[in-house]
């Protein structure tokens, strides 16, 4: 192994992941000890858990008819939710997107309202809604809009963003508006892409709508709610198994539809 | 008369690169003028500065005797054609929009954002695509096909604009010797046929010989030569191509020297 000598490697860059990895493992540990987590009395409640679920065990579907009505429901509101938040998205993302929007404040102000409709848990938005508006699949709807914009807007534009530049130059120097310039170089570049959040975010919604019914917001999460108040367990059983159905069947089209795409 | 007239152009960029020192020059309408010069001279810089891309640091730049600004920008634009080395279509759509992107600023917004198109402008369209002959290729889409059709492409969207000016940054960078011979030829004969003025960068002296009227050097931010392609002699694609830190680039001018 005596070849020519070799020129020494320059110094190895300092690493901090040592550190963080560390400093991370550190927070976990006070976590535990603070919130006092007792992994002790997990072991002991699992007979109380077991109990609880031999509850759920005789389904009962006798009302099942209504139960896919109110289902229908819930994705009818999952759906329009999702249509909300696709226009509010496709009029926002361009202006937040560095390289289509009119200018450093414009951009700013646009994050900043997508930012601000992503932070508001479309939970805490349902209540508000709900005491606002009253019951009903409505309020659902927009909070679902509201929360779910902010998602869409903020994933359009970061496509928007990873476009060519010299795609959007070459547009432009032609001599086109910056409205036909996000028509024509924009929209098209990212089309695929963006029918595929839109689809993750339906499919998103979908399950979050069955939730929302618990807070008041219509459809099949209300009826959950309802029985669940009553401990009866076999309807309970039988509507979460149609949840459940559901939410699957949703996820599946979608990831099928996405897969296709790309 | 002077179609493009630049005056004592300075260009610095945000990170401190002074890609353009003092460039004046006139270009007559109708003429052929080729940029020649060694990677980073400023070529892309200058080119780009004459429909607004990138904007001087100081001196003003003229196109019909209107001083490139804000508010001409787009007015100046829709008459000027611009040609890729990277032919920048938007390769999501077919080629027949493609061409029609010439179009949109002779169209209010309105429609255009609908992709609602008059007849006339799918006529002239036509006619783009078939003078560049991939009239075939109308409804394919842009990313399907080879550089040398792209290009072309990229050529129609440009005639579409009906342009007073074409600027054409390495338009044959990216092709093979014969479809780029092909694409020189079509911008030499729109010159001829239309009486637009083309300027055109270029690294193959022997491209620039062969179809320019004037050949202009540039080198590290300055004009270095200005003249006929005859008056190209050796000595003088040494004075224009020579290396600014004089390191090693002998190969690099070997091979200019090859190709012309
Ligand atoms: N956007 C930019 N930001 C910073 N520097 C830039 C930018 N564009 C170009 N430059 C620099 O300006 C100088 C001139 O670049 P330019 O692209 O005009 O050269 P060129 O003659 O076209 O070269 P090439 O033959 O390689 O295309 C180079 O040093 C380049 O690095
Ligand atoms: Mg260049």
């Amino acid at each position: 192994m005596n070849g020519p000598e070799l020129t020494p490697l320059p110094k190895k860059p300092f690493s901090w992941t040592p550190i963080w990895i560390f400093a991370w493992l550190l927070t976990l540990c006070l976590i535990v000890s603070d919130l006092h987590i007792s992994f002790g009395a997990l072991a002991y409640a699992y007979r109380d858990i077991i109990e609880y679920f031999g509850r759920y065990t005789s389904p009962d579907f006798s009302d099942l008819p209504k139960y896919l009505k109110l289902l229908f429901q819930t994705v009818a509101t999952a759906f329009w939710g999702t249509l909300i938040a696709s226009v509010v998205g496709f009029f926002l993302a361009p202006f937040a997107a560095r390289n289509l929007s009119s200018g450093p404040k414009v951009y700013r102000i646009a994050r900043e309202m997508l930012n601000f409709m992503r932070a508001m848990p479309d939970l805490l938005l349902a209540l508000i809604f709900v005491a606002s508006l009253g019951l009903g699949p409505f309020p659902g709807v927009l909070a679902l809009g509201v929360h779910t914009s902010g998602f869409l807007g903020k994933f359009f534009a970061e496509s928007m963003e990873r476009i060519d530049r010299g795609v959007i130059e070459a547009v432009s120097a032609t001599g086109a508006s910056r409205a036909q310039v996000v028509m024509y170089a924009g929209w098209p570049s990212i089309l695929r892409e963006s029918l595929g959040y839109i689809l993750y975010i339906m499919d998103r919604n979908v399950r979050m709508a069955s939730v929302l019914g618990l807070v008041g917001a219509g459809g099949i999460g209300l009826e959950l709610h309802d029985t669940l108040r009553m401990f009866r367990y076999d309807e309970s059983a039988a509507l979460i198994i149609v949840i459940l159905a559901a939410i699957l069947f949703f996820d599946c089209i979608s990831t099928y539809i996405r897969g296709k795409l790309t | 008369m002077s179609h493009i007239i630049v005056n004592r152009i300075e260009k610095q960029f945000p990170n401190g690169v002074q890609a353009l020192r003092g460039v004046s020059m006139e270009i007559a309408a109708g003429s052929f003028t080729v940029l020649i010069g060694p990677s980073g001279a400023g070529k892309s810089t200058l080119l780009r500065m004459l429909n607004g891309l990138e904007l001087p640091s100081s001196g003003t730049v003229s196109i019909e005797g209107q001083t490139l600004g804000p508010r001409v920008m787009q007015r100046i634009r829709a008459k000027t054609g611009m040609i890729f080395q990277h032919f920048n279509l938007v390769g999501r759509l077919s080629v027949m929009t493609n061409v029609l992107t010439g179009r949109l600023s002779h169209r209010s917004w309105i429609g255009s954002v609908l992709y609602l198109f008059h007849e006339r402008d799918l006529k002239i369209a036509h006619h783009a695509l078939e003078r560049v002959g991939i009239t075939e290729k109308a409804w394919e889409r842009a990313d399907r096909l080879s550089g040398g059709q792209q290009q072309r492409v990229g050529v129609a969207r440009a005639l579409a604009q009906g342009p007073r000016l074409i600027l054409a940054d390495e338009p044959v960078a990216s092709l093979d010797p014969v479809a780029g011979e092909e694409i020189m030829r079509l911008l030499r004969k729109i010159c001829d046929q239309d009486g637009i003025t083309v300027l055109v960068s270029l690294h193959q002296v022997a491209l620039a010989k062969r179809y320019a009227d004037r050949i202009i050097g540039l080198n590290a931010g300055k004009i270095v030569f200005d003249g006929a392609p005859k008056a190209l002699e050796h000595d003088v694609l040494n004075h224009i191509y020579r290396n600014q830190k004089a390191i090693g680039n002998e190969e690099h001018f070997e091979a200019q020297m090859a190709y012309a």
